[in-house]
Order: structure tokens, then sequence, then C-alpha cells
């Protein structure tokens, strides 16, 4: 365990709004390298990340950064970049512009240089004198992405960054965000897609309706996501008799009929996928779809809350 | 500082940007300008016909539509949109925020309002003219300035519609309900200008008759301004942004 405190620690921090409790009693420590912050749409991740940001008060525990309130000294934001939700752009404003603006708001020694080298990381430099209202949603995150990092911060906040971005500038900015991470900055990205986070992150944060329900490293909580059953629709021309070969299978734990179609709820969608045709042609039946019905995101993170 | 410096000089940059500040000037300048032409040419008298100009219409209706227009929109704007996050994740105290945006406001209402009022009475004048009339008016349009952009900073922070809000205390508090209850003049920023005005003119034949002396009227006007402006700083350090 260091001795430094964690860059970032949330003690029972709690958010509400009059009735609806936004985030409730989340604790958690983040040190240099990157974590995910992974959760459906909803769960509370935007709060989160904005009371990190000191742009929410706890209504209780506390957030501390570098072992202190920011809310109380805003010069810990010399060594914050933020890449907030939303749009949050000036449209008249061009690339360089707005990356120059952060620069010398955050009192950068040289703003000229530390703006080109922004810009440059996140591969902008050909857009540089575009107005942000002209670019496309991507490009405008990759510049919300250059203002954060312009004064080469020691905590990273990045809410949902790749947003709008292309399968390339997603690759690229995968590997931008790993290497700043590697280099010790602490990183911190929120994201709903699974496959996003496992490629940023190794250490995650699993928030659902406002609640840590899993967190540490990727693989294991993984791991316990793959025992979750998951559910398979199945429309064939005698769906009774395709159940009950169906049911015999290792991995169905149950299936139920109605009408032409079944409900199969399976520990492998791999393995029932494979032993499906099979049974369908040793039967006679024709399948007309097949189609997995919770695949969502929020269906496995309920899942790892119902296993707390 | 040079951080203040920079906040100030985008925030300015952001009100004023393009063609806003040619459009918004002469769209203040053509009602003051075009009837003191009208007046140059006809037998009235110029100092009495532009203090009239400045009571009938500058104070009334110009001065708090600019100043609430630009103070309104200088913090609130941001805030609507959520771009406020960019400067307020900085290393600079919310305090300091709060007051580079209301300077911007401020400069940009005085370089509409001054040149538009100068060029009003050097044109009705057909020169200089009473430069005691002219100081009185563009001090009275300072205070006011002042006063109305500490107002709409602190609408802006409060409320979506602060723009309304702040016009209908211009015009139907200022301008409907002081003229039938005097003593809610205590209360008036047109009132507060009014007295300066009044103050500078004092013993250089245009007197008049306000509702508030010299003292009370600048005493309440920095008053207003001060306490517009801490509970503006309260509200910013306190809220929580969306």
């Amino acid at each position: 365990m260091s001795a430094e405190p964690a860059v970032v620690q949330l003690r029972r921090f709690s958010k509400w709004y009059g009735d609806v409790v936004a985030v409730a009693d989340l604790s958690f420590e983040l040190r240099p390298g990157v974590t995910g912050l992974l959760g459906p749409n909803g769960a509370g991740k935007t709060t989160t990340l904005k009371a990190i940001c000191g742009l929410l008060h706890p209504s209780q525990g506390e957030v501390l950064l570098f072992g202190r309130p920011i809310r109380r000294d805003p010069m810990l934001y010399r060594a914050i970049g933020v890449v907030p939700d939303g749009d949050r752009l000036y449209p008249r404003l061009t690339v360089r512009s707005y990356v120059r603006l952060h620069a010398e708001l955050q009192g950068v020694a040289d703003p000229g240089a530390a703006t080109e080298r922004a810009i440059a990381e996140v591969d902008m430099a050909p857009l540089a004198d575009r107005r942000l209202k002209g670019l496309s949603k991507g490009e405008r995150q990759r510049t919300k992405v250059a203002g954060a990092i312009v004064h080469q911060p020691a905590l990273l906040i990045l809410d949902e960054p790749m947003t709008g971005m292309d399968p390339g500038q997603r690759a690229r900015f995968i590997e931008l965000i790993r290497l700043i991470g590697a280099a010790g900055v602490t990183v911190l990205v929120s994201s709903h897609i699974l496959g996003e986070v496992e490629r940023l992150a190794s250490q995650i944060l699993v928030l659902v309706s406002g609640r840590l329900a899993a967190s540490g490293d990727y693989h294991a909580i993984r791991d316990l996501m793959a025992d979750q059953p998951r559910t398979v629709m199945v429309k064939a021309d005698d769906a009774r008799r395709l159940a009950a070969g169906l049911i015999a299978l290792p991995s169905t734990v149950a299936v139920e009929v109605d009408g032409d179609a079944l409900r199969a709820r399976t520990r492998s969608v791999d393995s029932f996928a494979t032993a499906l045709p099979r049974l369908a042609r040793d039967q006679g039946a024709s399948l007309r779809e097949i189609r997995t019905t919770d695949e969502s995101l929020e269906q496995v993170f309920r899942y790892l809350v119902g296993r707390r | 500082m040079s951080r203040s410096l920079t906040l100030l000089r985008f925030s300015l940059g952001q009100l004023l940007a393009g063609r806003r500040l040619v459009i918004v000037a002469l769209l203040v300048a053509l009602p003051l300008v075009l009837p003191a032409v009208f007046a140059a040419g006809a037998d009235v008298d110029p100092a009495t016909f532009t203090l009239d100009l400045f009571r009938q219409l500058v104070l009334p209706v110009l001065l708090p539509v600019v100043a609430l227009t630009f103070s309104t929109s200088s913090l609130g704007s941001e805030l609507r949109d959520g771009t406020i996050t960019n400067l307020l994740l900085k290393p600079i105290p919310r305090p300091a925020v709060l007051g580079g945006k209301y300077l911007a406001a401020v400069v940009s209402s005085l370089l509409v309002l001054l040149p538009a009022e100068t060029a009003g009475h050097v044109v009705a004048a057909g020169g200089l003219g009473s430069t005691q009339l002219l100081s009185g008016m563009l001090l009275a349009t300072v205070v006011g300035t002042l006063a109305y952009c500490a107002l709409g900073v602190l609408l802006s922070l409060l409320m979506a519609r602060a723009l309304l809000v702040g016009l209908a205390y211009a015009l139907l508090w200022e301008g409907a309900v002081v003229s039938v209850a005097p003593s809610a003049a205590s209360l008036s920023i047109r009132g507060y200008t009014e007295g300066v005005l009044a103050a500078v003119l004092r013993g250089g034949g245009l007197d008049l008759t306000t509702r508030l002396g010299p003292v009370s009227a600048t005493v309440l006007a920095a008053v207003v301004t001060l306490a517009a402006l801490v509970l503006a700083v309260r509200r910013l350090e306190r809220m929580d942004i969306p």
C-alpha cells in the first residue's frame, strides 16, 4: 500500500436530487493507470465524474483529489484534465484557438508549443484551422481531448470520450490513452460499451443504478458476467418438440413454449447455437428465427448486482 | 493574473463576436443620432433636447436593454449550453470567473452605449456642446451599466429566463411602479442613474428634479451593485453545474 494519498478518493459518496438517488454510498480509490468506469445509461457514471471534477457537491460523503477536496482548492485543476459529456464546445473557435484557450487558462508556460503538441497527439493537425462547428462529432471529441491534455495533467477524466469516433479513430485514441496511462497518469474513462473498456483499461468499476456493482480486474469481472444465463428466443414450426430436445442439453437452464416460439435460458450461447440446428434437423423442425433477447449490458450489470 | 486576462479577453470575444458589436452599436446609435439630426436643424435648445432624449430613451430603455442583454448572456448562455465547464475546470477561482464575465458584459455595454450617446450629443449641439451635460450622461451610463450588469449576471445564475425577468423589472417596475409610487425609486437603478446625472448637472443651468438625492443615489447604486455581485459569487460557488 502506497503512503501517498490516492489520486482520487471517494468516501461514501452519495448524490441525490429531491427523492431521486443518482449515486448511493460509493467508495473507491484511483491510482496511476487507466481505470474504466462502466455502466448502463443512467447508472450514475456522469454524476460520479462530475463530482470528482468538482462540478457537483456531494449530498453525502466526500470526494478528495490528491488528498484534498477540489471545491476548496481550484489550483488543483492545474493537475486535472477533463473531457466532459456532451458537446460543450465554442462553435466559432477553430481547433487551434480552442486548444490554445485551454493552454492559456491552465497557465502553460509555452501555450503555442503545447497547443501544437496536443493537437498532433489526437491527429487533428490537418484540421487545426477549421472551425469547430464544421467538424464531425468524432473530430470534436478529439479536439476536446486535446484541450484536456494540453497541460499534461496528472489526472485525466474522460466521459464517454469515444462517442462519434470511427473505428480507426477509436483504435488510435485507445492507443493514446494507454500510452498516457503507462506514463504514470491516472486516467478514468467512462463508457457503457464493454468492448471499449476492455481495450482501454485493466481495472474497472461497474456502476449499476448508482451503486458500485463490481470493481477490480477486468478479466475477473468478465468471468463473473460470463456465468449469467442468457435467453435465446427461437421460432420454429414445431416448437414444443424442439423444446423437449433443448431441455436435455446440459447448458440449458429452462425452456418456455408459447405457440410457435420458445424461450430458452442457457449458460452457454455457443453450445446452444451448435446444438440447435442438429436438434432441429433430427426432429424435422424448421427454424424461422433465432435471437438472443437479453444481450444488453444493462442485463449483464443487473446480474452482477444480483450476485452481491 | 494572465489567466484572468485570458478569460476577460475570451469573454469579450464571445459577446462581441463577428459583426454583433457593429449591429448592436448601430441599433443603439440610430435612435439617438437620427432625432439629433432633425433637432439640429430645428429651433430647439440642443442641451435641453439631448437631456430629454437621454431621460426618455436612454435611461428607461436603451441602457437596461443593452446592459441586461449582455450580462444575462455573458454567463447565462454558457451555463445553459454547458460550455461554462471549459472555464470552471481551470485553476481560476470561481469569483474570478464571475468577475471576468461581469467585466466583459460591462465593457461590451459601454462600447455600445457611450459612443452612441456622444454621437447624438455632438450632432444635436453641432459641436462639443455642453461638456457638463455630456460628462453627466456618460457617468450616469457607467453607473447604470455597472448596476444593471450585476443584476443581469445574478439573474442568469438564478433562472433560465433571466433577460425576460430583468426587462420586466426595468420596464414595469422602474417604468410603471416608480412613477405611481415614488418611494419605490430607492429600489430603482434608473432612479440611481438620474440622481447621479442630477448631481453632475447641478448649477449648470440644467437642474433636474429627481426622487433621490445625489448621495443617496450613489450609495444605493454602489450597494445594489455590490450586493448583486456578492450574491452571484455565492451562487456560483455553491451551485451544481449540470
